[in-house]
């Protein structure tokens, strides 16, 4: 009897440009905390900068998709709610 | 439990800030500094990383804004005494033996305090503008240019900040105007020729943007006299480079002293203000030429008179 599939997890999907410092820094924050995202350039494809125009309604960058919660700006408190994890009580760098 | 005792507390953390941070810890200062990982103030690495190249500052021949200041963050974090927290400051108090910080989170006590949180991005305040922000009109050029590529777009200021915005924008768009209210713009002399040179790049002189027009998003812009024959300039983005708001306002409880551009008004030997303990430094200080580098040196200054003022005034910590 074949395995049941799981249904897929919702992805983490980072709408970025090359440059732009707050994209960086969500995608640090995203690697430290060993979430896996997929980073989509819409600097480089119009289908992708559209696709994020039409999930933000707005043109900035970074937009993120936290597995359907849409985030516009690198908000860490707004992404570790809409990805279950704990509020940060304290960091040191 | 965690220490919350500190020699110096500084708010801010971008280049200034950071650079402080690192003297402080070299003098010995037991060092806190804040910043936010989030929005358009205060944020560590500061204004330097929305700029794409720098190439005055010392040491670098050319290295992105971003880059400068992950350096000098790295460097500040190599001294054990340094602390660097990412937490909004609300509120900076005097108390008995020094200042007691309050942030969103948590509270902290400092025997001296550096005021480096600098600036943020002016608004375009003309109708159509707030209505239109992040739908064609944009604040950070690094960020979002790669986004009208092959479009028509307008950056409005004249300063060295528009003229790079400018020419970031060059790269992708296919025609960028410089809309600027003075005579000739005020970019530095390298940028300046740069602009020249550049085929996709316009200036417009004389002129002030007075409407922003779109239903969804930036269709146009309304000038105040005829470019062209015509008050309607037919675009697709904005770019806002209109200069900065300086943000002094936790400073003003502490009774420091603020000019008419509400710039904390400093001793540019000491980087002192009028209140004994509490200095500034960098883009929130008042002086007329405004630079990651010498907001690095007024930080530094400012972490040696902390010191010497805690060894003349001998504070301890008990």
């Amino acid at each position: 009897m074949p395995a049941k599939k799981r249904p897929a997890k919702p992805k983490v999907l980072v709408y970025s440009t090359d440059y732009c410092p707050w994209c960086i820094k969500a995608k640090e924050f995203l690697h430290e905390n060993k979430i896996t995202f997929t980073s989509i350039n819409v600097g480089t494809s119009t289908k992708a900068a559209q696709e994020m125009i039409k999930k933000s309604g707005q043109q900035g960058v970074p937009v993120i998709d936290a597995r359907g919660a849409i985030i516009v700006g690198f908000d860490e408190r707004a992404v570790r709610k809409a990805l279950g994890m704990k509020p940060k009580k304290f960091k040191l760098w | 439990m965690v220490k919350k005792e500190y020699d110096f507390g500084i708010i801010g953390a971008g280049g200034t800030g950071l650079a402080a941070a690192m003297y402080a810890a070299r003098l010995g200062l037991n060092t806190i500094c804040f910043g936010t990982s989030h929005g358009s103030e205060m944020a560590i690495g500061g204004v330097i990383t929305t700029t794409n190249v720098v190439e005055n500052y010392p040491g670098f021949i050319r290295l992105t804004g971003q880059e400068l200041a992950d350096n000098i963050r790295k460097h500040a974090e190599s001294y054990d005494l340094v602390t660097i927290r990412e937490e909004r400051v609300e509120s900076v108090t005097k108390d008995k033996t020094g200042f007691r910080i309050q942030t969103a989170e948590d509270s902290y006590n400092a025997k001296t305090i550096l005021i480096a949180t600098g600036t943020k991005w002016r608004k375009l305040t003309v109708p159509g503008a707030f209505e239109l922000e992040n739908k064609g009109v944009a604040y950070c050029a690094l960020c979002d240019a790669p986004l009208y590529r092959n479009k028509t777009v307008a950056v409005v200021g004249g300063a060295d900040t528009a003229a790079k915005d400018a020419l970031v924008l060059a790269e992708h768009a296919k025609k960028v105007y410089i809309i600027y209210r003075g005579d000739e713009i005020r970019a530095e002399p390298i940028n300046r020729m740069r602009i020249k040179q550049n085929k996709k790049i316009e200036v417009i002189t004389k002129t002030n943007v007075i409407k922003v027009n779109g239903s969804d998003c930036v269709e146009s812009v309304t000038l105040d006299k005829l470019y062209k024959g015509t008050k309607e300039l037919k675009l697709e983005g904005v770019f806002v480079a209109i200069g900065h708001d300086i943000l002094s306002e936790l400073a003003v409880p502490l009774g420091v002293k603020l000019n008419e551009k509400k710039e904390i008004i400093i001793n540019h030997k000491t980087s002192e203000t009028n209140v004994p303990g509490v200095y500034a430094a960098g883009d929130v200080a008042d002086k007329p030429f405004k630079q990651a580098i010498t907001g690095v040196a007024e930080g530094c200054t400012a972490a040696y008179s902390a010191y010497e003022f805690i060894t003349r005034n001998r504070i301890t910590s008990d």
